[in-house]
């Protein structure tokens, strides 16, 4: 039961760090915000929302919103094990008995933990705009959201190990983060484009939550999207998970 | 999950090191980084691992704190074997790296309160064991602070309370010193000292010559992976130019050929060379050959206006070993591998 108190002491630990870097609070806050407060006005001309009002944009592009904090909320992680390699930290978590799993779990539950109060305060911001809360569905999201986040941030600190230096984990998250984001159709709808780019969006595991963002935000809930989102989520954030893990107990120079 | 017990040893040492290798492979070459290394440190002993960047020092120190796989050899630390059993001997080791590792947004109370808790002690242990290691580094004043605004000094202070925690019956500290004002090197010594004084035992590896002699019971000086020569810093001074013992003549030009022969021919004196006004000699023991050098130089009618003694520094004991200056340092032949 080590494991569980190390994860515990260490989540705490991360947790207190997000709450006294004002400026990521910050940041993160006003992101959503500002793609909320300036992509509505954008997609009301979009075909299938045009002249529905506010409400009916928001009920369609705030769920992608959902899914792309869930991604990007996995990120800080890694840039903070980049930070903790060289400025000793991580070393020193590695020669006290502290439970490996635990030394990433810790930051990995507490920037979920922190998505969700961020998650809350956008649909919150979304509802008073007219975006239709369906609680049931959101709770489901917000599960589906957690795996992803977790996935994510497991996928960001197992890179960060092993690339260890800023510049090469810069790379392939930045790399990464376009076609991940496109590909999902958080801003735009993929059904825009034609078969082929359909295609490989399939391949792009936040284009699952997406799909079932869209349809859970709406109040369906046991569709065929929902269950595709869990049937890929769920393993592929125990893959990245054992990934990490392995890697962290190997050594890290 | 039961595990066998594991059988700590009740040996008069508290390191043995035996034949540690490590090698590296960089770019298609293998370099041995540790090339059988072999040392023991007694319980209390603050014990000095010096020598040049590359030496393999950090090296050997990673190795032994379970933080690089050893390649070959044995290292048995507290009485357990680090290879075999690395997370027991976790438990009973401290860990002091050159860069620290603090939590720079949290106190340092926070700091020490997690750092002991990840050792699996109580709340209770700690409620009465950090403010004890605040008070026994002098962090008490800074102890609510943010790490972030202390200073070189505070900071490695604190490093040193993270490192003995829950009281690990051996320490380790890479290049303690390393950034520090003399001052702050002086009351980060006295730390030590203290904290060897109480029956840790303290490894501590750095390439300042003043930093192993003031501080270390005993040395061994390491290059290439090698261990070049090992003592107290007393034996290994000794075991070179011993001491140099200056001499200003009074009337260098008149006196200095009858004084160097007078010299010469005491059964102490190793050699003489004339520098100006002054005369140095080299002696092997210097409180043993002050009263015959100036019997001869008083039996001859030479006038003497000062004579100071310098004892022989390490650097000449490394210089003597290694046909280098450590102070050179010269091109680390492992490529700088720190982290």
């Amino acid at each position: 039961m080590k494991t569980l108190r190390d994860t515990g002491l260490l989540f705490w630990r991360s947790a207190l760090q997000l709450l006294r870097n004002p400026a990521w609070l910050f940041v993160s806050l006003a992101t959503p915000l500002l793609y909320l407060a300036l992509f509505t006005p954008l997609l009301r001309g979009l075909p299938g929302v045009a002249g529905k009002g506010t409400g009916a944009v928001m009920d369609e592009f705030l769920p992608g919103i959902l899914a792309l904090l869930a991604f990007s909320a996995g990120m800080g992680p890694g840039f903070n094990v980049i930070f903790e390699l060289q400025s000793g930290v991580v070393e020193r978590f590695r020669v006290t008995p502290t439970s490996r799993l635990a030394l990433l779990l810790g930051p990995i539950l507490a920037s979920v933990a922190g998505m969700f109060v961020f998650d809350a305060v956008l649909v919150g911001v979304g509802a008073a705009f007219g975006f239709s809360v369906h609680l049931a569905g959101l709770l489901i999201l917000a599960a589906l959201a957690g795996l992803l986040a977790a996935t994510s941030a497991a996928f960001s600190m197992a890179t960060a190990l092993s690339r260890k230096e800023i510049q090469g984990f810069a790379a392939v998250v930045q790399g990464l983060q376009l076609p991940v984001l496109l590909l999902a159709g958080v801003l735009l709808p993929i059904s825009l484009g034609p078969t082929w780019l359909r295609v490989i969006g399939h391949l792009d595991p936040l284009y699952y939550l997406v799909a079932a963002a869209r349809s859970l935000a709406a109040s369906h809930l046991a569709t065929t999207a929902t269950w595709h989102a869990f049937a890929v989520l769920v393993p592929l954030c125990a893959l990245s998970l054992a990934w990490a893990t392995t890697l962290y107990r190997k050594a890290v120079a | 999950m039961t595990r066998a017990p594991i059988k700590a040893t009740v040996t008069t040492t508290a390191i043995e090191v035996d034949g540690l290798i490590k090698s590296f492979t960089a770019r298609g070459r293998t370099v041995e980084a540790v090339a059988g290394l072999s040392f023991h440190v007694a319980p209390g002993e603050i014990f000095g691992l010096l020598g040049p960047n590359g030496a393999g020092k950090t090296t050997t120190m990673r190795m032994l704190t379970t933080l690089l796989p050893i390649d070959a050899g044995s290292a048995v630390v507290a009485g357990i074997d680090v290879a075999k059993n690395p997370r027991q001997v976790r438990q009973r080791l401290g860990y002091v790296s050159q860069l620290g590792g603090a939590d720079n947004l949290a106190s340092g109370r926070e700091n020490l309160a997690l750092q002991g808790a990840l050792y699996g002690m109580g709340r209770r242990d700690l409620d009465r064991r950090v403010p004890e290691l605040l008070e026994l580094l002098d962090l008490g004043e800074f102890a609510d602070r943010r790490v972030m605004t202390y200073s070189g000094g505070q900071r490695r202070r604190l490093d040193v309370a993270l490192g003995i925690v829950h009281r690990p019956e051996v320490l380790f500290l890479d290049e303690p010193s390393t950034g520090l004002d003399p001052q702050n090197r002086a009351n980060l010594w006295d730390h030590i000292r203290g904290l060897a004084e109480g029956g840790t035992t303290a490894v501590l590896t750095t390439h300042y010559l003043d930093e192993a002699d003031a501080l270390c019971d005993r040395i061994v000086i390491v290059d290439h992976g090698r261990i070049v020569t090992e003592g107290t810093p007393e034996e290994l001074k000794r075991k070179v130019a011993g001491v140099t013992v200056s001499i200003t003549l009074a009337e260098a030009q008149r006196d200095e050929p009858r004084a160097r022969t007078a010299l010469e021919a005491t059964s102490c004196v190793l050699d003489v060379t004339a520098d100006g006004d002054v005369l140095r000699l080299h002696v092997a023991d210097g409180s043993a050959a002050l009263p015959e050098v100036l019997r001869a130089l008083d039996g001859v009618g030479v006038g003497v206006v000062s004579l100071t003694l310098a004892e022989a520094s390490l650097d000449d004991v490394f210089l003597a070993e290694t046909g280098r200056s450590l102070r050179d340092g010269g091109p680390a032949p492992t490529g700088g591998r720190h982290r």
